[in-house]
């Protein structure tokens, strides 16, 4: 499975909607097989959702990331993880190993208010929104 | 006489009283303080900012690459109402102006910086406001349904992906699909719109792809189809609902590899074309009942836009008809001056089963009947002006008037969960006419409190 996390420096980007660059890690089991760096592009909505679509994304690891990205990205079939801050290796192993929720990981003002709801690492969604 | 001794903690309370965001940092990026305001326009408390980096608190979108902050770091120098926006935990966008300065202790000893910011919501909405409408070539619109449209287009135009739009008949697909083009890169050149439910299987093929001389009999030369003339414009299929599902997989198949055959041709021929579609038909639906392909489906439903039917969007009925009126009177060099508010009431409560387009044609009609000055109720079509369909069998004008009025003020209190000041902001009438209508009217409203957050959007 592909993912893709906003990066940073070597941290997680703090707003997806201006974010220049995404790690993108085929994951194997618990381990990132491949990895490479990829640009955005330009700061549109459409075309980062199709950009992250083409690279054959499935979950996308994000800071801040305003409704009307969220949205696009979620209707071509991607799972977002937003809010999360942090160096990026140490989000990839917590993704992988399912710990994503902690709170080292977890924006501030992103906690209990947090629409999304989601277990925290690979396989553990159950869809996107729970509005 | 001597001023008297200020209370401990001063700055902090005069920080707190005022309704400007300010936070401090130090050297490595670190809050240090972060006032009232800055917790209500974060929706983040200071216990929780305190101790985190800036960027994970303000989330805007100059953090990455063009932070004040920094520069005012760097530089040593003040920056003044920088605009840019935040995301809030509620993923919305909020606009903010930045001022950013250095922070020194009495000795004048660098401690950090600071920064200070100011919620531009409320200005960038009466500034929406003050205009009211929203306008991209013909589409025209003052309805929160519409604003979600309008909102994309930019986007939707600058993408070049194949859009999918659908909406009743004369809802003004191909009005929308002439804007998505002219706002995007290939708006220079040609728009080709075809209505592919109005031509048959054979025929609708050599109007798209063209054909070869000698490919039937009296193709007595080269024709080339619509693709071909629309080559590095865009191409609007309308009605591609009503199509067989053999022209289906020959589009199918023109969207997947971007070529095309002419009839009679023996090679491909590339097509630099975007393709827009639309359909008044619910394309789903007929995926589900097996009567329109799945592939063809997802190929074209990448960007979808819904345009709603006249009856759900009245409030853009005065917008429209004041609208055709301009564009008439410059068309037929006539100088009607606008509509009796008679005739406006009729035109509010038909259902325009035929829409925008049908509307159009009533002002059309209207026209011919009133050359000049304004549109007296005489002058609509007589199914609109006399005893007419839309009102109940039994009840007057008036009882149908009043129920209208009735559904149009209830339809806007639910849209801004029954906030009584934002309905009438809608509407554009007073509160205080509005509860007397909410009375007069009978209009039941649900026992919430639309002040009360959480009441909207329910």
């Amino acid at each position: 499975m592909r993912i893709a996390i906003t990066v940073w420096e070597n941290r997680v980007s703090p707003l997806f909607d201006s974010a220049r660059t995404a790690l993108v890690v085929e994951l194997d089991r618990d381990s990132a097989r491949e990895r490479r760096y990829e640009p955005l592009g330009p700061e549109i909505p459409i075309s980062r959702a199709l950009k992250l679509s083409q690279l054959g994304v499935r979950v996308l690891i994000c800071g801040a990331i305003s409704e009307f990205f969220a949205d696009l990205i979620a209707a071509q079939g991607i799972q977002v993880i937003p809010f999360v801050t942090g160096n990026v290796e140490e989000v990839l192993e917590a993704y992988i190993k399912g710990s994503l929720t902690r709170d080292p990981f977890r924006m501030p003002g992103c906690g209990k208010r947090r629409r999304h709801r989601f277990r925290g690492g690979r396989g553990g969604f159950r869809g996107r929104w729970s509005i | 006489m001597k001023p008297e001794k200020l209370p401990p903690r001063v700055t902090e309370i005069i920080l707190d009283s005022i309704s400007n965001g300010v936070f401090t940092i130090d050297h490595d990026w670190f809050i240090t303080s972060f006032n009232r305001a800055a917790e209500e326009i974060t929706g983040i408390g200071r216990e929780e900012a305190v101790g985190k980096h800036c960027w994970d608190v303000f989330r805007s979108n100059m953090c990455e690459k063009d932070c004040a902050l920094r520069r005012t770091m760097k530089l040593g120098k003040d920056f003044v109402d920088t605009s840019t926006y935040i995301v809030d935990s509620e993923q919305r966008r909020i606009p903010v102006v930045v001022c950013t300065s250095l922070l020194r202790d009495e000795e004048g000893r660098e401690l950090g910086g600071v920064e200070i910011f100011r919620d531009m919501s409320l200005v960038e909405e009466l500034r929406r406001e003050l205009d009211g409408r929203f306008q991209v070539g013909e589409l025209v619109s003052r309805s929160p349904s519409m604003r979600k449209v309008f909102n994309l287009l930019p986007q939707v135009a600058d993408s070049d992906s194949t859009v999918l739009i659908e909406g009743e008949t004369g809802t003004g697909k191909e009005v929308l699909a002439r804007a998505i083009h002219e706002l995007s890169p290939r708006g220079e050149k040609p728009f080709v719109a075809v209505n592919c439910g109005a031509l048959p299987d054979s025929l609708l093929e050599s109007e798209l792809f063209g054909y070869k001389a000698g490919a039937f009999t009296n193709a007595t030369r080269d024709k080339p189809g619509r693709f071909a003339q629309a080559e590095g414009g865009t191409i609007f299929l309308d009605e591609i609902g009503d199509t067989s599902t053999a022209f289906q997989v020959r589009l199918l198949r023109v969207l997947q590899e971007r070529t095309f055959q002419p009839l009679g041709a023996t090679a491909e021929v590339r097509a630099d074309v975007r393709v827009l579609t639309a359909s008044n038909r619910d394309l789903s639906r007929m995926v589900l009942e097996g009567e329109f392909r799945q592939d063809l489906y997802y190929r074209i439903n990448v960007v979808r836009l819904a345009l709603p039917p006249l009856r759900e969007r009245k409030e853009d009925i005065p917008l429209l008809v004041e609208h055709f009126i301009n564009r008439l009177n410059s068309l037929r060099g006539k100088s009607v001056t606008g509509i009796s508010p008679e005739t406006l009431t009729i035109l509010m409560s038909y259902e325009y089963p035929g829409n925008i387009r049908e509307l159009e044609n009533i002002i059309e009609h209207a026209f011919v009947l009133c050359p000049e000055g304004r549109i007296a109720p005489g002058c609509l079509p007589e199914s609109l002006a006399g005893p007419s369909k839309h009102s109940s069998p039994a009840g007057s004008i008036d009882d149908t008037l009043r129920s209208v009025e009735g559904q149009a003020i209830l339809e806007a209190l639910k849209r801004n969960g029954y906030n009584r000041l934002a309905t009438a902001r809608e509407l554009g009438i007073h509160k205080s006419t509005l509860f007397r209508k909410i009375k007069n009217l009978g209009i039941q409203i649900p026992k919430i409190d639309g002040r009360t957050k959480g009441a909207a959007g329910v």
